[in-house]
């Protein structure tokens, strides 16, 4: 297997894993959030800002997977 | 058609003039766009002194001395153009100068046909349906399409920009048979969509100027946006009233936000000092995403180089206030966890280096972020558009597209928007870590997790 070929059938991969991970991060952040916000309504402000920012940290990482495989992508068919 | 009749028309001539000198630069060079343009304003300059000696020979107050100085000056104006003009005839070639000479006769002709169709019974009876409208404004489209196609390969130059209607579509499609003909081999780069900076550097391809320009194009278009936030700003602080006006007051709505904002997480106190940096890097980084939807220019923070230089920044500032704020002794004392105890004084070796690289993680993570839900998101947007336009292509020759990518850019907008928040909240949260930590007394404040 030539490395293009390792390539074309690992990046993919790469991303799809990462992407579980931050499915279910996110899954989790959610969930609390909506728990809290049931609890004190009156929050539901401050939760949602919280909320937000650490889905966007949460979703970082699987940013970070996709620019590698960009990165990499250049490789193929070089 | 009164005397205001002229005054539009040398407003639309400069118009034309400053577009037609910025295509013909692009497309034939100096010297032809420098051409067109001396040639309007040569001859909006002659319009105007005609128009005066006019005025000042059969005006109401004709036969006055006021009148006669007048009608002096602009025959002694006209002298001095006919001196203008041949110089001009000396420096520049004939036929853009000629051009240029007629674009004020153009636009006044192409006025009164207008008015005169505008007015008359069969337009209003065309424009009553607007199937009929739609029909003709598409069939013109597309017969200007074909006509700018077969003289552009008969002269064998670049390709024609074409209308730029419709969807991106049309020229994402122009843009990806550019983008595989202009590289120059090594890595493919991705199909972006085409903006004003782009297509200059494509049709001046080769000279050294267009290539340096395509290196610094992010930049350009960073630079833009400074500049437009900076205007915006200047405009709005001129004559500040009691009672604002609305410019004023919609620029007061948005500062008093970003400081409630900052004041939320740092407190009332730090939020006063810090509000400058924070706030103007929420509005630049929300500005230059923003941009990048506006059909002919480009979203500079879709480049790894502009968005490194913000965590750059954000680092430097961050650092730097934590050691005027600590001092230098404090800042290292901070960086290597505060020790106090005779364990915490022997894990130093440790803290140090880890709290030292987590200090560099930072804006690693802040650059890569943004770079990278930005880059996301126009290679979306390019993806579903390259496929609307695939839908289309047993259409030959005509490079439309379905704009399948129209819901994502609501969704797009969103996480921009998300974006530059997310940055500006994580830089004002390093701030606050940074800043020695009052223990009593700041209510509302944010404890974030370390």
């Amino acid at each position: 297997m030539d490395f293009q070929a390792a390539l074309g059938l690992a990046l993919p991969l790469g991303i799809g894993i990462a992407a579980i991970g931050s499915g279910l991060g996110l899954g989790m952040i959610g969930s609390g959030a909506m728990q809290a916000i049931g609890r004190q309504p009156e929050a539901a402000a401050k939760i949602q800002l919280a909320m937000i920012i650490i889905g966007a940290l949460a979703e970082a990482l699987t940013i970070y997977a996709f620019v590698t495989m960009f990165i990499l992508s250049g490789k193929i068919g070089g | 058609m009164g005397l205001e009749f002229l005054a539009r028309v040398r407003r639309t001539t400069l118009w034309v003039g400053a577009l037609a000198a910025i295509v013909g630069m692009t497309y034939s060079g100096f010297a032809a766009g420098g051409g067109l343009a001396a040639g309007a304003v040569w001859s909006l300059v002659n319009l105007f002194l005609v128009e005066r000696l006019v005025v000042a020979l059969t005006g109401s107050d004709r036969g006055t001395p006021a009148a006669a100085r007048g009608a002096a000056l602009a025959l002694a104006g006209m002298l001095g153009l006919f001196a203008a003009g041949a110089f001009l005839l000396m420096a520049l070639p004939a036929e853009p100068l000629l051009v240029g000479f007629g674009f004020p006769f153009g636009v006044m002709l192409l006025k009164a046909c207008s008015t005169l169709l505008l007015e008359s019974a069969a337009w209003r009876r065309f424009t009553a349906s607007r199937w009929q409208v739609a029909l003709a404004v598409a069939l013109l489209i597309a017969a200007t399409w074909a006509i700018a196609e077969r003289s552009v390969a008969a002269s064998g130059g670049a390709v024609a920009a074409g209308p730029s209607g419709a969807a991106h579509g049309d020229a994402a499609h122009a843009d990806a048979a550019h983008g595989d003909a202009g590289e120059h081999g090594a890595s493919s780069k991705p199909t972006m969509f085409p903006n004003f900076l782009g297509v200059v550097i494509e049709a001046n391809h080769g000279k050294p100027w267009a290539d340096a320009l395509h290196h610094v194009e992010p930049v350009v278009f960073s630079l833009f946006v400074a500049l437009l936030l900076s205007g915006i700003a200047i405009a709005a602080n001129r004559r500040r009233a009691l009672r604002p006006g609305r410019f004023q007051a919609g620029v007061e709505l948005v500062v008093q936000g970003l400081f409630d904002f900052v004041a939320s997480v740092l407190g009332e106190k730090h939020a006063r000092r810090y509000l400058p940096f924070l706030g103007s890097l929420f509005l630049y980084i929300l500005a230059m995403n923003w941009i990048g939807f506006v059909p002919g220019f480009h979203a500079a923070t879709a480049n790894i180089n502009i968005t490194a230089g913000l965590a750059l920044c954000t680092f430097l500032f961050v650092q730097f206030t934590g050691m005027r704020e600590l001092g230098f002794g404090g800042w290292v004392d901070h960086m290597a966890g505060s020790p106090r105890s005779a364990i915490e004084w022997g894990l130093v070796p440790i803290m140090l280096p880890i709290h030292i690289i987590g200090e560099l993680a930072k804006p690693l993570s802040l650059a890569c972020r943004l770079f990278g839900n930005i880059f996301g998101e126009d290679m979306l947007l390019v993806g579903f558009a390259s496929l609307g336009i695939m839908m289309l292509g047993f259409i030959p020759n005509v490079p439309v597209g379905i704009p399948l990518q129209l819901p994502f850019l609501f969704f797009c907008l969103l996480t921009s928007t998300l974006q530059a928040l997310v940055f500006t909240t994580l830089s004002t949260v390093y701030l606050l870590l940074m800043l020695p930590h009052d223990d009593h007394g700041h209510e509302g404040e944010a404890h974030p997790a370390h």
